[in-house]
């Protein structure tokens, strides 16, 4: 039953409060927005990825192998535990665009002759599927397509092995396999669609072309229980069984970058999800809380008169949490409207990295449902204070007036030395703040958390910068690495120093290789430097060189605790290449990197672990400055060794768009909503101290005060609060950039948290902006609250 | 009285408030001089434009129609700024309920007057005038009545102004109290000098000062001296 006389009251008491409703309303809107949007794109997210995994058949597990005839691929099928098997080749290609300086690094991929369904299996978005009659046809990754302009019907060259072939386009396709279009190899941070390249070729072609007739170099299957443990057992056989072929690795597909990055993202969303609405509705919930008790101490007589009247306590009860329930309607209604719109947002953002079919914002009902509850529950809660309040009070008791403040000494005033010193305003000041203390304490808890979301969103971003200059500018300093497909001899570095570009050069080896040390094991990438290096110098986490001794290997830290092995011990290697014989291996040194597995050796020495009497796969080269790069890099292309070029200033540019451009955009975000908690909960909690005080200020106004010398004792007020809030902020904000980056760390690398003291200002000065856009209303609201009429009238 | 020196005029003033649709007028063509030094009582039954009188005196309102003078300057013509000004160094206000602020000390509470003027007395000092110097640590709570219309006084008094409007200032005591509070303000107009306008609805009053106005309607009736003033001890109701 709806009292129409105690709607009324209602809607005007709101009114009155406009400010607070509508800064209140904001912030529950924002946080329900945060919850709709976000749970949102993860159901649209995982929908979508979870139908294309199915419908194409994404597989559970992937073995790479040197050469595989196609009844092995039998035989892995009749193997307990897997389900499905498909061999196929999985080449590295460099690509040629017409007009396009150089040659772009990608994969080519057997599919069958006809269109039937397999495992990773191909959606086309354009052209058609093969014709069967012309061996040279290529389906290109529809993204990669795209953004090179290139469609059916056009031609493009490219390296498989040693030879150059022409393609011609005939259709574009999707796969879930390239969901976030990076190299399986690893390396890369960010997608770069124009820069690397999926080409699906017809299985006969690409074994002829691979030297792989009658055979593959993949073998990729789905087991009947997916599971780490099932399948490592499976792998097990399989290495013990396949080993003739040359095994090379075995995977889980989800940790392949692409569905790694795409977990990754889902979990992430979904922590985001239930943290940030969390945030933004306690804040909203305890500024209500404030304000409600405030509402009902100064609404006590009417209180009184309407249990006079026989109002139950139930109705009045009602009365007041129906506050909190307008609240949370308005919030919560503006949250799905500003949800639903930032979902789209979301997911337009998101195609840009991932690239799904159907992956579109659906609409929600449940999500919603659930979005209305949470905020009506949380702005119910915020009313509970008040109401408990009003419930309890006795009509006649009400009807009296409220007992005379009391008077009596606060905190500081019990240290005299310091009470004694302090100028009077400022008696004032911290009278009024410890004398609410719950009032206060809202206040240092809203501006706390601002200050920390405030802090961990800008010190993300110098994560990441850092990340990057520490990778692509003082670690690395090549113009462009040259990667080859096999391990060559010093003759091949010496070559590219004879072109006339290059000015220096600088060879590496990589070698992948199982470290064994008892039960302890671990696939790792180990780097073979040369003596002197000078355009690749690793660095630990302090920016020190690493020192890569003669003989033996230096660990991360990360890398000898998985290992359990410490300095002096050794190690067993199995290199994944050359001779693939188990050696020994003392480890010299152990490094606190970034890169959390890397183990360094010098070239000589891997090389020679290797089988090799000197070895090199990776050149990097300085060019002199000035100079195109065109020429050289057309010669280099045609060689057939040669498996990707890289640039370093492309590969940072395009981190810095990817990355850069959209983490800009989604810390501005954070750092605006983070600042409307701050705006909105000081805002509220000095006009709730201004309503309180309307009579003082009108005394103050006759004694001669100017509204900018009462504005200073609020602001005062504010002042002392905020900084406790904002230094308690920065120091909670350091350790949730710290967890931030513990949380983002991974096995692979680790986030750095970053902490620059000119960002602690700078956090602190953002806070100062919007505590002063808050003070700048209250200041509006003392220059034109009409004083006088409020000393007229008696309480 | 030697020679006497009109310190504020009020000319023909007129206020009318809007009330929604219809105007309420609370001063009609009032016209009354202040004397340098006089005390001053305008008395009158409730409702008929004291209060609205002495805001428009102190600074805090304007008139609709009219002019104030103080000295030389008409306050209708000052900023909002001066106008804060004259209320800071010309005047001293004593309410009917004191407005002491609940969350200070009655030292503090004077504090608060001179925190912003330069030409003041000692916080202290003005305590010890109006006797409280004992309970300049006490919370208004802890004050009587009178006690706290005394601090009030003192807070009046601090900033050195050159008159003191009083509005009802024992409206909310007793006999006894209002007396010691009256009493106060005869020996502040008498030994320092000190301008006061006392407006009160109470005509028992009226005998203490040196001329009574007489306001009914939003007007002043007439105004007739008090040759001598009562002594405070002799008045009663
Ligand atoms: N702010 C106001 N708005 C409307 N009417 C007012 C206002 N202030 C006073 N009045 C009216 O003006 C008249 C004079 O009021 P006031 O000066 O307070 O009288 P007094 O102090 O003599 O009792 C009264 O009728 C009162 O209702
Ligand atoms: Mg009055």
């Amino acid at each position: 039953m709806v009292n129409r006389i105690l709607l009324r009251k209602l809607l005007r008491d709101l009114l009155q409060r406009k400010w607070s409703l509508v800064s209140l309303c904001l912030i529950v809107t924002i946080g329900i927005g945060c919850y709709i949007s976000m749970a949102g794109v993860y159901r649209d997210l995982s929908g979508s990825k979870k139908r294309y995994y199915q419908n194409y058949r994404f597989p559970d597990f992937i073995v790479d192998l040197k050469r595989a005839p196609e009844w092995a691929v039998e035989e892995v099928a009749s193997f307990p535990n897997v389900r499905a098997v498909r061999g196929r080749v999985n080449f590295s290609t460099l690509i040629d665009l017409p007009g396009k300086d150089e040659p772009i690094s990608g994969v080519s991929i057997s599919m069958p002759e006809t269109n039937t369904p397999v495992l990773n299996d191909i959606l086309l978005m354009s052209g058609t599927w093969f014709s069967g009659e012309n061996d040279k046809e290529v389906i290109l990754n529809d993204a990669f397509a795209q953004e090179n302009g290139l469609y059916p019907g056009s031609r493009i060259k490219a390296l498989l092995l040693d030879k150059q072939h022409e393609l011609l386009v005939v259709g574009t396709a999707k796969s879930p396999e390239f969901v976030y279009l990076i190299s399986p190899g690893g390396g890369e941070l960010a997608p770069d669609p124009a820069r690397f390249g999926v080409m699906y070729l017809t299985e006969r072609f690409l074994q002829e072309s691979c030297e792989l007739e009658g055979a593959f170099n993949q073998i990729i299957g789905l087991a009947h229980d997916s599971s780490r443990t099932a399948l490592t057992a499976t792998f097990g056989l399989i290495k013990e069984k396949l080993d003739p072929y040359g095994v090379l690795n075995t995977s889980l597909a989800e940790d392949q970058p692409s569905a790694r990055y795409l977990a990754d993202e889902l979990t992430g969303l979904k922590i985001t999800s239930t943290v940030m609405p969390s945030i933004f509705l306690i804040v909203a919930a305890l500024v209500l809380n404030v304000i409600m008790s405030r509402m009902v101490a100064q609404q006590r007589t009417v209180i009184g008169t309407l249990k006079a009247l026989g109002y139950s306590s139930g109705s009045i009860t009602r009365h007041y949490v129906s506050y909190g329930a307008i609240i949370g309607l308005i919030g919560g209604l503006g949250g799905i409207a500003f949800g639903y719109w930032a979902q789209g947002a979301l997911v337009t953002l998101y195609r840009e990295f991932y690239t799904l079919p159907d992956f579109e914002p659906h609409f929600y009902f449940d999500i919603f449902l659930i979005g209305m509850a949470i905020s009506l529950a949380f702005a119910v809660l915020g009313t509970l204070k008040g109401v408990h309040h009003a419930a309890l009070l006795e009509p006649a008791e009400a009807m009296r007036p409220p007992p005379p403040e009391k008077g009596g000494k606060v905190l500081p005033e019990r240290i005299p030395f310091f009470w004694r010193r302090l100028p009077f305003r400022w008696k004032m000041i911290l009278r009024a703040i410890f004398r609410n203390p719950f009032r206060s304490s809202v206040n240092v808890l809203a501006s706390l958390v601002a200050t920390a979301l405030i802090f961990s969103a800008l010190s993300m971003t110098d994560s990441l910068d850092y990340l990057m200059s520490y990778e692509f500018e003082k670690v690395s300093h090549q113009d462009i690495t040259v990667s080859l497909r096999d391990p060559k001899d010093i003759t091949t570095t010496r070559e590219m120093l004879l072109l006339p570009t290059i000015s220096e050069t600088e060879p590496q080896l990589a070698v992948a290789c199982d470290l064994k040390n008892g039960p302890y094991q671990k696939r790792v990438g180990v780097m073979g430097l040369v003596r002197n290096n000078r355009l690749y110098t690793p660095l630990d986490k302090d920016g020190n060189p690493i020192v890569i001794p003669e003989r033996g290997l230096v660990l991360s830290k990360k890398l000898a605790e998985i290992l359990n092995l410490a300095p002096g011990d050794t190690v067993t290697l199995r290199p994944l290449i050359g001779l693939r014989k188990e050696v020994l291996s003392p480890i010299v040194g152990t490094v606190d990197t970034f890169l959390g597995l890397s183990a360094y050796a010098n070239i000589n020495y891997l090389s020679n672990l290797i089988g090799e009497e000197w070895a090199a796969n990776v050149i990097m080269g300085n060019t002199f400055q000035r100079t195109s790069e065109r020429s050289f890099l057309d010669k280099l292309k045609l060689r057939p060794t040669v498996t990707g070029i890289r640039e370093r200033t492309r590969a940072l540019i395009q981190l810095d768009e990817t990355f850069g451009e959209t983490m800009g955009t989604m810390m501005s975000i954070m750092v605006l909503f983070a600042g409307l908690i701050a705006f909105g909960s000081v805002l509220n909690t000095t006009l709730v101290s201004l309503s309180e005080r309307q009579r003082e200020v009108g005394t103050l106004r006759v004694l001669g005060y100017s509204p900018a010398n009462i504005s200073r004792i609020f602001s005062g007020e504010s002042l002392v609060v905020n900084v406790v809030g904002i230094l308690l902020g920065l120091v909670f904000g350091i350790l949730l950039a710290k967890s931030l980056s513990l949380a983002y760390s991974t096995e692979l690398y680790r986030f750095p948290a970053i902490v620059y003291p000119w960002r602690l200002v700078m956090c602190a000065a953002i806070m100062v902006v919007f505590i002063s856009a808050a003070q700048l209303i209250i200041y509006r609201l003392i220059r034109t609250l009409k004083w006088l009429e409020v000393l007229k009238i008696m309480e | 009285m030697e020679k006497k020196q009109i310190i504020l005029s009020v000319k023909s003033v007129s206020k009318i408030y809007r009330m929604g649709e219809v105007d309420v007028p609370a001063l009609r063509d009032a016209t009354l001089d202040i004397y340098d030094g006089e005390f001053l009582i305008i008395v009158g039954p409730s409702g008929s434009g004291k209060s609205t009188l002495l805001n428009l005196i102190g600074g805090m309102d304007r008139p609709t129609r009219g002019r104030i003078s103080f000295q030389e300057t008409v306050l209708s013509d000052l900023s909002d700024k001066d106008l804060t000004l004259y209320r800071r160094n010309r005047v001293g206000f004593i309410f009917q309920f004191y407005n002491l602020i609940p969350t200070l000390t009655a030292l503090e509470n004077v504090q608060v007057a001179i925190e912003i003027t330069q030409d003041t007395l000692d916080p202290m000092e003005s305590l010890t005038m109006v006797g409280l110097q004992d309970r300049a640590d006490h919370f208004p709570a802890q004050l009587s009545g009178g006690e706290q219309q005394r601090v009030s006084i003192a807070r009046a008094l601090s900033g050195n102004p050159d008159f003191i409007l009083c509005d009802e200032p024992t409206g909310a005591l007793d006999l006894e109290a209002s007396k010691n509070i009256l009493g106060l303000l005869v020996d502040l107009n008498q030994k320092l000098k000190k301008t006061v306008v006392l407006i009160t609805h109470n005509s028992a009053i009226s005998e203490i000062g040196h001329r009574v106005a007489l306001i009914r309607d939003g007007s002043i009736h007439s105004i007739r001296s008090n040759e001598p003033p009562k002594p405070v001890e002799q008045i009663s109701w």
